[in-house]
């Protein structure tokens, strides 16, 4: 490591000063903020971003068990205090630390202490859970992930209704967290913070040391890494499974002629049969334009195919939000409240960019949008003004 | 330098294929147009047995007019297709519209049921009536010598 580097790292960690003891192993450091960094991207993204920093979301989500499944391994096969069975998760023996803080009595633990111990179990448990619910909403709303195949939007919609309580609840244990290493850190005399950074607490005063057994570390790295690739598999695969209440993926050629010459094309998905047969009703008075087809064959043809395809046929979240017409404007896709409410923050004089053309033109922005599909990751505005 | 060989004989053949094909569709449209030409040329006759021929300088000026009784989201043909045929338009929606100039897109006017949807549509929104063949011969007229 450069030396400068070294002394700037030791000005933010500074070493216990005398005689000091190896703690945290270089794995469950880089674990530690590793994780901070994939739970603050996944916080800052989830909180604040909207649709189009889903991509972000989602990869620091794919990192988070990663990470936690790794950790497993050096957790079941590790060196010293980096193994679970150093610091077990017991309710009574965190009672008992707590009880004896609160009469006085210091006892020093070198690694986790058991009420610390406790609160690292359930973040862990608590994240798994949110990237459990959070892969079920993604199932549900854009039919992507590996559950894409079982889970329909309304199962998907209702346990999204835990994810973000979960994510409130994981910033709460966060809080704690950080309120009892500040704690212990004043009470102990000791910098915990810089303890994770360089591994290393003062040999003074003595503690109990860890649970003797010997670190296996090609069993720790091999479990971890055999796991993160047999679950690796198992979700490629079922993210690739074939799953129902899709849109069709192609629009018909002759409906995308017809009704894609003055705009975009509008995928059937885009609006429930009741509003594409009242629009089909009279295609003479067309918001302002004649749009009649001239052919009553060829207008049977592309009414029969919007009906059939129309929103109820699919099980999307954009197929369910679009059956919610304005009573006032039931015609407009852009009326809707859910197409308000994502559009909402992009200002006026993007769409008004000449690459754009307007609210109503989809495929400006959606990559996907004839699929009906508009999945985040394929939302991009073009750029410069005009 | 067995790939640059292969490439540029392949790239040959792809360029006469394609130079092919042009040549084969642009007599295609040119026989099409007239054959559409010729359909409004004869019912131009049969409602004004004084027809002689198409204008072009007509076709410019109905092309250009704003009509009265125009609807007012659409007052006139340039609007949508500019005043220079030869530009791309817009429609209201923000779609932009091939130039119809035949210059610029050789394939205009060649399908008659297409020429017929557009010239109803089109002319019910700013001329609030249907044309007249000799108005549409005019217009065709006018664009393909644009
Ligand atoms: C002659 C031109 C024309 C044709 C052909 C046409 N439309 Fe439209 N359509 C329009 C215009 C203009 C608007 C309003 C756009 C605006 O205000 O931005 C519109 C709007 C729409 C909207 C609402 C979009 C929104 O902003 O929410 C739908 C849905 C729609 N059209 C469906 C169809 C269908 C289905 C067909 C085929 C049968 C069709 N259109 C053919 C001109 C046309
Ligand atoms: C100016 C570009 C632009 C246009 C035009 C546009 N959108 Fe969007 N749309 C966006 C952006 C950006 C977002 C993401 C907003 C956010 O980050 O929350 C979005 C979000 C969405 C979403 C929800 C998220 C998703 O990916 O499913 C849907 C559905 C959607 N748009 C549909 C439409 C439809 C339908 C139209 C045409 C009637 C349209 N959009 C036109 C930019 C656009
Ligand atoms: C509201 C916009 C708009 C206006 C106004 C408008 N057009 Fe068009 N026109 C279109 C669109 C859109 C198309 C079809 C797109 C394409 O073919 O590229 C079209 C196509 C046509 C075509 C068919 C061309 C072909 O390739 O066969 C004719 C003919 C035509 N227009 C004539 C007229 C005439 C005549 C007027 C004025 C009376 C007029 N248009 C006014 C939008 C408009």
């Amino acid at each position: 490591m450069p030396a400068r580097l070294r002394a700037l790292i030791d000005r933010i960690a500074p070493m216990p000063g005398g005689p000091s003891l190896p703690v945290w192993p270089w794995t469950v450091r880089a674990f530690h903020w590793s994780l901070v960094l994939c739970v603050a991207v996944a916080a800052a993204t989830g909180f604040l971003g909207g649709m189009s920093a889903l991509s972000l979301h989602l990869a620091a989500g794919i990192a988070i068990p990663v990470l936690i499944l790794l950790r497993i391994g050096v957790g079941l096969f590790g060196p010293g205090y980096a193994r679970f069975d150093s610091f077990p998760p017991s309710p009574r023996a965190a009672l008992e630390h707590l009880e004896n803080i609160r009469g006085g009595r210091h006892e020093r633990h070198l690694g986790h202490n058991p009420a610390g111990a406790l609160m690292v179990y359930a973040m862990l448990a608590v994240l798994l859970l949110i990237v459990l619910t959070g892969t079920a909403a993604l199932a549900g709303m854009f039919r992507q992930g590996p559950f894409r195949s079982f889970i329909g939007f309304d199962t998907g919609w209702l346990i999204y209704g835990l994810h973000q309580p979960l994510a409130w609840l994981l910033v709460a244990m966060i809080a704690a967290h950080l309120w009892g290493v500040w704690f212990e850190s004043r009470r102990g005399h000791e910098n915990l913070v810089a303890a994770m950074i360089h591994g290393r607490k003062a040999a003074d005063p003595p503690a109990p040391p860890p649970p003797r057994r010997r670190a296996m570390p090609w069993l720790a790295a091999g479990s971890g890494i055999g796991a993160v690739g047999v679950l690796t598999l198992i979700v490629l695969r079922a993210s690739a499974a074939p799953a129902s209440g899709l849109p069709p993926a192609k629009l018909d050629h002759t409906y995308a002629e017809q009704c894609g010459s003055c705009h975009t094309p509008y995928s059937p998905v885009l609006a429930p049969a009741s509003v594409w047969r009242q629009l089909m009703g009279d295609l003479r008075h067309h918001f302002g334009e004649d749009a009649s087809l001239g052919d009553p064959a060829l207008h049977q043809r592309i009414l029969g195919y919007l009906l059939a395809n129309s929103a109820e046929h699919a099980d999307t979240l954009v197929s369910h939000m679009m059956m919610r017409r304005d009573p006032a404007d039931p015609m407009r896709i852009t009326a809707t409240r859910f197409w308000q409410f994502m559009h909402g923050g992009i200002p006026a004089r993007v769409f008004a960019r000449k690459k754009v053309g307007g609210r109503s033109n989809c495929d400006a922005c959606h990559r996907d949008a004839q699929s009906g599909r508009f999945l985040p990751e394929n939302i991009e505005i073009p750029e410069s003004a005009e | 330098m067995k790939l640059p060989i292969r490439l540029s004989v392949t790239l040959l053949l792809a360029g006469s294929l394609a130079a092919g094909a042009a040549a084969a569709a642009t007599p295609d449209f040119a026989a099409a147009r007239a054959a559409i030409l010729a359909h409004y040329a004869a019912a131009a006759h049969k409602a004004d047995p004084n027809f002689k021929a198409f204008s072009a300088a007509a076709g410019r000026s109905f092309f250009l007019a704003h009509p009265a009784g125009a609807r007012p989201a659409t007052p006139s043909c340039s609007y949508c297709h500019t005043t220079d045929p030869r530009n791309q338009g817009r429609t209201r929606a923000g779609k932009t519209i091939l130039p119809m100039a035949i210059s610029r897109t050789p394939s205009r006017f060649t399908k008659l049921s297409k020429v017929r949807l557009w010239f109803r549509r089109n002319c019910q929104s700013v001329y609030r009536r249907a044309c007249t063949a000799q108005e549409k011969g005019n217009y065709i007229t006018f664009m393909a010598s644009q």
